[in-house]
């Protein structure tokens, strides 16, 4: 009990002396050191706020068997391994760019998504997009018009969903399989695409006002729908899975994902 | 000879295959395992099988929960390899000792390998020789296996209420003395074999009675999807037809029945209007656009309660269940460090407990199984994270699977196709099919108004020439939606009827054609026919199948039997199958929405649309994350 007393005297006059010891301080002192401290909170602060962390996230997404697995795994470790079977699973993994272990100075790593494009496992997809900073759609250029509905209904939900549409993520068509002899080109890939999509537009906006699967509608009214009508940059690349002819993919993922 | 061995994570990425047999793999088996039977929650079953030209491969698998890694075995199937189970979970046990996921190539497992196929041959070859020596006493049951098929028959129908694990074997006569036979025969297996760690222990007992058990199960897995079960099936079949024989005799002429004190004969009890070819009719009213938009257009309002009170109070009622098992203060401490690996015995209770409540939420007890079994794949072995009880992380597995299950397989946009088929110049045709009284008529027109407000233009064809009164219902929604309707009377061939009917509507050019059909049962063989009839002559577009929600473990009989009926009696290479269902009298149950998880699940169509009450705007699309949350509360 004495013990408390005592502290608690010596506290008081601590007290004490600190009040005379501001007092003591001119007033116009006092207001700027207040002031500094207020605006150096506030800055901090903002900074904070409207400073988005870029995130370094790339998707790989795409109908099943269009070679997304392969893919991821050519771009992390250079070589596809074995072979892969459909994926019931993501994958995922951060890591340097394959032949940017060569470039000097600071390169970022990069967050590669690889979403498993069966239809029932469509619901993986929408925990990842608002995450991305871009998006690389894999469509198989060897049998491209057996599937070209599903694709491009995929595509377009993509291309109207919200965060993609807020935030302007940049999505490249990548057409794989193109070592093959009897794949497309990636120019009749893009129109054929792109008329699908118009056919998707058509049919979706003429139930607009009931129908609200998708939260905004693509292109322009009247005009026949092309990728540069999308406000994201949307573009197209050409690649191979099992040969490793990746180098357009690696652009892409360079040139979205910065330091 | 074994085909295959592969070994894959979940991811996709293939680890090891073995290098000793070359031979590449015809079709694609292992995809099509993935893709119709993992990711399809069928993960639960023996084994798989898989046709394709020139090859006829059965495939066995297990998964390791807590690597993330599946493990597949593929042979012939007309080899009935004994090993393969215990050779599986031997390379399981010896692949996860060396598994690292930094690596991607595991070369050195080919010897390993080489070492674990030939002491597991070996010890396949000595079960046998045993089994060789202990032929005196198997020879009863030999008998009994002549008389196979309609013994199987019987075992089905005794083991139908418990136990899944039947022994294929039958001695002879009755069934009181099957079942004692049967626990003759598992004492006498359980001596003779040794002590293996087998998923499915029974199997490798002996070569007769493993014959009989994969052909039992492959059997009961054929007949349940209906895919050519037809022991199974024809006993039942045979009964019924019978009965289903007398009516076609019947509808030639029917002539009143004449009673003892017979009343005078009353003038003709017909009160339908008397109408003129126009249909102007005073007493029918117009719809148009006025009744609204249909409920399919709006977005569904569902409340969002909080789901983790929900999961205390279950779990708390099975604290006592899992007690019993470890003690309570072991099992607490367990999931506050989350280090236990999952055992079946673990799991069983809260399977048990999740099995219950599906069945009281109306769905079928078989599917129920089913699904539990899947689910115990993929959890057993799989590390507990921390501060999760065992009963929250079934739950959450299992909510997971039900997601996948009730998400449509392939896009159920059907405007889309409708404009597809009218860049094509033809009409889409819809056929709806179902058993008696579920509401085939009421929901076409309900559909057909949906499909008006969206401006298309409808045909309805009156293809139930059976049912007194069906062409005039259609006949009255017609009216009212203002539709043409192609209609020929009564006692006409329906799929003549659809063929004319789809001819007219290409000539005057209506987007998509609705055909009505008369409901039948699944049993009734004429009937079928009629319809494998039906749809083969006209191809449709679009089979639909409308079920009522009420219906409980008839919805698997009832979707089996019309999937198979149709596949069997189909006249090309392509057989049509039920490609949607329509889920009818939704309002009348309140929470119990099994039955949709039973016909999706059974069938693997998705549900296009649920009818919901009587009125033309009663008709809306499949809430999948409600449904779920319906099914587990």
């Amino acid at each position: 009990m004495d013990n408390l007393e005592d502290l608690k005297i010596v506290a008081e006059q601590w007290w004490k002396q600190g009040i005379e010891f501001v007092q003591q301080i001119p007033p116009p002192q006092l207001y700027t050191a207040i002031g500094v401290l207020l605006l150096a909170t506030i800055c901090l602060l903002s900074i904070r706020l409207f400073r988005r962390t870029k995130s370094n996230t790339v998707l790989l997404c795409g109908l099943s068997g269009s070679g997304k697995t392969m893919l991821f795994f050519q771009l992390r470790d250079g070589s596809s391994h074995q072979g892969a079977v459909t994926s019931m699973e993501p994958n995922e993994s951060t890591f340097v760019l394959h032949n940017e272990n060569t470039r000097k100075g600071k390169v970022k790593p990069v967050h590669l998504v690889d979403v498993p494009g069966h239809s029932r496992l469509r619901s993986k997809l929408e925990e990842y997009l608002p995450r991305a900073a871009a998006v690389v759609f894999v469509v198989d250029a060897l049998e491209f018009l057996p599937n070209i509905r599903a694709a491009s209904e995929y595509l377009y939900d993509i291309l109207t969903d919200a965060s993609i549409v807020k935030n302007k993520i940049p999505v490249l068509l990548c057409c794989n399989k193109t070592d093959k002899v009897t794949a497309h080109t990636k120019e009749f890939i893009r129109k054929q695409m792109e008329k699908e999509i118009e056919k998707l537009r058509v049919s979706r906006s003429a139930i607009s006002t009931a129908d609200i699967a998708n939260d905004f509608t693509l292109g322009i009214e009247g005009e026949v729908f092309s990728f540069s009508h999308c406000q994201n940059k949307v573009t197209v690349a050409e690649a191979s899975g099992l040969t490793g002819e990746t180098d357009q993919v690696h652009e892409f993922i360079r040139e979205h994902v910065k330091l | 000879m074994l085909e295959q061995l592969l070994i894959f994570t979940r991811g996709g990425l293939i680890l090891w295959t073995c290098k000793e047999i070359g031979n590449a793999l015809k079709g694609s088996p292992i995809d099509t395992l993935i893709r119709s039977c993992l990711l399809e929650e069928r993960s639960g079953a023996v084994s798989f099988n898989y046709d394709a030209p020139g090859a006829a491969y059965t495939l066995k698998w297990t998964f390791h929960n807590d690597l993330g890694l599946v493990f597949v075995a593929v042979y012939q199937r007309i080899l009935h390899l004994l090993y393969v189970d215990d050779l599986l979970s031997m390379v399981k046990q010896s692949f996860s000792e060396i598994y690292d996921p930094k690596r991607m190539a595991y070369d050195d497992f080919d010897e390993t390998f080489r070492q674990l196929r030939i002491e597991a041959e070996a010890r396949a070859e000595e079960l046998r020789k045993t089994k060789q020596v202990g032929k005196p006493v198997t020879s009863v049951k030999k008998q009994g296996q002549v008389s196979k098929p309609g013994l199987e028959g019987g075992n089905k129908r005794v083991s139908e209420g418990g136990s899944k694990k039947d022994d294929g074997d039958g001695n002879k006569a009755k069934v009181s003395t099957l079942t004692n036979g049967h626990s003759n025969g598992n004492h006498q297996m359980e001596d003779d074999s040794q002590e293996t760690d087998l998923a499915n222990g029974k199997e490798n007992t002996s070569s007769n009675v493993a014959v009989d058990l994969s052909k039992l199960q492959k059997l009961r897995s054929k007949g349940v999807r209906g895919r050519g079960g037809v022991r199974k099936t024809d006993s039942i079949g045979n009964k019924s037809s019978k009965v289903a024989a007398a009516e076609p005799a019947k509808k030639a002429t029917k002539k009143n029945r004449v009673w003892d004190d017979a009343a005078p004969k009353q003038s003709k009890l017909d009160f339908t209007d008397s109408v003129d070819e126009n249909g102007n009719n005073d007493h029918v009213d117009i719809v148009a656009a006025d009744q609204g938009e249909s409920m399919m257009d709006k977005e569904e309002v569902f409340s969002s309660d909080s789901e983790s009170e929900d999961d205390d109070e279950p779990g708390s009622d099975e604290k006592p269940a899992e007690a019993k098992k470890k003690g309570w203060f072991s099992s607490v401490f367990q999931s506050i460090t989350g280090k236990a690996n999952l055992e079946r015995t673990d799991l069983g209770p809260a399977l048990k407990a999740l099995k219950e409540r599906l069945m009281t939420k109306n769905v079928a007890e078989e599917i129920a199984e089913k699904l539990c079994e899947s689910v115990e794949a993929s959890l057993e072995g799989k590390k507990l994270s921390s501060f999760t009880r065992i009963s929250s992380t079934v739950q959450a597995a299992m909510e997971d699977a039900l997601v996948r299950i009730l998400t449509p397989r392939r896009s159920i946009d059907i405007l889309r196709d409708v404009h597809a088929a009218k860049e094509q110049r033809k009409p889409y045709v819809v056929v709806f099919v179902g058993v008696n009284g579920v509401g085939k008529s009421t929901n076409l027109a309900k559909v057909a108004y949906w499909l008006q407000q969206h401006k298309v233009s409808v045909m309805m064809a009156a293809c139930d020439t059976f049912r007194s009164g069906a062409v005039e219902q259609l006949r009255t929604h017609a009216r009212r939606l203002q539709i043409p309707i192609f209609e020929k009377g009564y006692e006409k061939d329906p799929a003549v009827v659809a063929k004319e009917a789809i001819q007219e509507a290409t000539r005057n050019g209506s987007d998509v054609v609705l055909v009505d059909t008369a409901g039948r049962m699944q049993d009734n063989e004429p009937l079928m026919r009629a319809l494998s009839k039906l749809i083969n002559l006209n191809q449709p577009d679009l089979v639909l199948f409308v079920g009522e929600a009420l219906v409980g473990n008839d919805a698997v009989d009832q979707l089996s039997k019309f999937n198979q009926k149709l596949s069997d009696l189909s006249t090309s290479g392509n057989p049509r199958l039920i490609d949607g269902i329509l889920l009818t009298k939704f309002d009348t149950i309140d929470d119990k929405v099994g039955a949709a998880l039973s016909m999706v699940y059974i069938s693997g169509s998705p549900v296009m649309f649920v009818g919901c009450g009587q009125s033309y705007t009663d008709l809306k699309k499949l809430n999948v994350k409600a449904i779920v949350k319906t099914l587990l509360k």
